[in-house]
């Protein structure tokens, strides 16, 4: 890929040097902003001048230029590889094996597997549940009645770009027993309750990585809400609660949609939190597969429990985009 | 259904009259839920104890010098270094031409390429990840190092693109026309005009760009293989099998290295810029 990229750039280079006549001073001044710029030295022009004219010629051949290399990392090393694991996940045993279901009937006919996949989707919808709840009522307080929006934004913001495993490990610290939680409650004489490895102490942990992921398109949606809208509810007769019912919420539907799906998702598929807070009653499909390649490898059985994940994943993401979340297009909401 | 209506009227009364001062509490509450972790994460760094004794019996800083003369952990901020630079100038690069692509030129396929650039964070970090340990390491047999970077660059181009797109979208095109008006063909253009006012949102890019691949375990868990843990890899396996309180240390410095950095890529560009996206 890096051959691809630099390739790209010399043409490019050429183009502007074969571009500019050497006697203005023009030319000179690009020449001097190539060495800042990360262009590549105008000495290779000569040599590449008939390709750039060819590029000049050929409109179309100057956009593959540019969007190809992206768009050829972007398949090869993403698009494929997902295809890759839907063949693998048809495998025995190993990579190039013979051709079976059985990872699938394995899968699906076994109870226990079954029920940790519902265990996972109910442990994902309460995240969300209360993820979209206390985000939304957070991101409502900013738009609606604070000053300092820009400010209390990135306080929210700035602890979702610390590392995951970070954050979980500091809820390690208040939660096990004996911990900061514990000591604070002996110190006011309430009984210590250690929650660390249990399904309380997993919700806490989805719930604070994340809350910050969610309030953006909370935010998003909310401001883009046009308030004389909510004037004009207010001017109509109708009170606070039943003007946020009937106007608000389903004005910013698109952004609570968006908020579910960017938390739902990635929590169906998480295994660190659950390996770290949650104790061995509270297996999730997440951790079933990391077992597949880091214990049992059986690498297409792992690759089958990915595509039931990916089947789980694409069928919400079907059923959010009826409901209207702006989840692609133009960047999009997404975070 | 009198009742219904007096009930909700004395509702709507209280939101009215409460709604400014819930909204200050319930700012305060989840700012203090988002924080409170993280300040005691930085305290526990200076606690003198073993892991398990809260409140801790004196402060010091000797799991800082225990940090700092610790090989492996040295070696993990290395090895995480290695990664993350060239994947984050390969993230920029690339990033930075989706976005001209996007925004310059009409072509087929170009909503795929979009598509293609978001999609990696909305597919489950552990479906992409032994996709590519499927691919990378089982099909193509790539040294697990470029098997690594390859993974932070899939992984940090949806947010870089995030963010140098909308600086091009917004960017006056009409200094551009001017410019080739004079006779700059498009790439003296691109380097003279365009670059100069994108250059924050690139940089800022690259910043969140770096930050991510920095803190970055799950696909590195999958696909690195055998070779040396990063930072965050080594974390997990001090957090799993044995817990020291220098850990609390070398959390700090991720949070250093995270809020320095996405406090000047916020500088850079502005905080809404990436709520709008």
């Amino acid at each position: 890929m890096t051959d691809a990229s630099s390739a790209d750039d010399d043409t490019g280079g050429a183009d502007s040097t074969a571009g500019a006549q050497p006697d203005t001073p023009e030319n000179v001044a690009a020449d001097g902003g190539s060495t800042t710029a990360a262009g590549p030295a105008p000495g290779s022009a000569g040599r590449l001048a008939p390709v750039t004219g060819f590029f000049r010629d050929h409109p179309r051949l100057r956009t593959l230029a540019v969007a190809g290399p992206p768009y050829g990392i972007l398949v090869l090393f993403f698009a494929v590889p997902l295809l890759a694991m839907l063949l693998i996940s048809f495998q025995t045993g190993q990579i190039g094996g013979a051709w079976t279901l059985s990872n699938y009937t394995g899968f699906l006919g076994s109870e226990t597997y079954l029920t940790v996949v519902w265990r996972t989707f109910l442990i994902s919808a309460q995240v969300t549940g209360i993820v979209a709840a206390v985000g939304y009522a957070l991101a409502y307080s900013i738009v609606r009645f604070s000053r300092r929006t820009t400010l209390l934004l990135l306080c929210v913001i700035l602890p979702f770009w610390t590392s995951y495993i970070i954050r979980m490990y500091a809820w390690i610290n208040i939660l096990q027993s004996g911990g900061v939680l514990d000591s604070a409650l002996a110190a006011v004489g309430l009984p210590t309750i250690g929650l660390l490895y249990t399904d309380t102490a997993v919700l806490i942990g989805f719930t604070y990585v994340w809350l910050p992921l969610a309030v953006l398109p909370f935010y998003a949606s909310l401001t883009n809400l046009d308030p004389d809208l909510i004037e004009a509810s207010k001017d109509l007769g109708a009170g606070p609660v039943r003007t946020f019912l009937s106007v608000t919420l389903p004005m910013t539907i698109n952004g609570v949609v968006t908020g579910i799906v960017l938390v739902f998702i990635p929590t169906f598929g998480s295994f660190i939190t659950p390996r770290l807070l949650g104790g061995t009653s509270n297996v999730m499909i997440g951790m079933v597969i990391e077992n597949q390649f880091k214990s049992a490898f059986n690498w297409p059985f792992g690759a089958a429990i990915g595509m039931v994940i990916t089947v789980v994943v694409v069928a919400l993401l079907l059923l959010a985009a009826r409901l209207g979340g702006g989840l692609f297009g133009t960047g999009g909401e997404t975070a | 259904m009198s009742v219904l209506a007096r009930i909700a009227g004395t509702g709507e009364r209280f939101v009215h009259g409460y709604a400014s001062r819930m909204a200050a509490v319930v700012t305060a509450l989840v700012l203090a839920f988002l924080w409170l972790p993280i300040g005691v994460l930085v305290f526990m760094s200076f606690a003198d104890g073993g892991v398990l004794s809260f409140p801790p019996d004196q402060l010091t800083l000797r799991w800082y010098r225990v940090f700092l003369s610790n090989g492996a952990a040295r070696g993990a901020i290395v090895t995480t270094l290695t990664i993350s630079i060239p994947a984050t100038i390969l993230t920029v690069t690339l990033s930075t031409m989706i976005a001209y692509a996007v925004d310059r030129y009409g072509f087929v396929g170009r909503s795929w390429l979009q598509l293609l650039a978001t999609l990696p964070i909305i597919v489950p970090l552990v479906v992409t990840g032994i996709a590519m340990v499927l691919f990378f390491n089982g099909t193509l047999g790539l040294p697990n190092y470029v098997s690594v970077v390859v993974a932070h660059v899939i992984r940090t181009i949806p947010f870089a693109t995030l963010v140098i797109l909308p600086t091009f979208l917004s960017f006056d095109r009409s200094l551009e026309e001017a410019s080739k008006d004079l006779g700059a063909d498009e790439l003296a253009t691109f380097r003279q005009v365009t670059l100069p006012n994108v250059f924050p949102g690139v940089v800022a890019g690259g910043l969140l760009a770096f930050t991510l691949s920095f803190n970055e375990f799950v696909y590195t868990y999958f696909v690195k293989g055998s070779s040396d843990p990063t930072l965050p890899v080594y974390i997990w396996n001090q957090i799993r099998y044995n817990v020291t309180p220098e850990v609390n240390v070398i959390s700090v410095v991720f949070l250093l290295v995270a809020v320095s950095m996405v406090l000047v890529a916020v500088w850079l560009t502005r905080v809404d810029l990436l709520a709008r996206r």
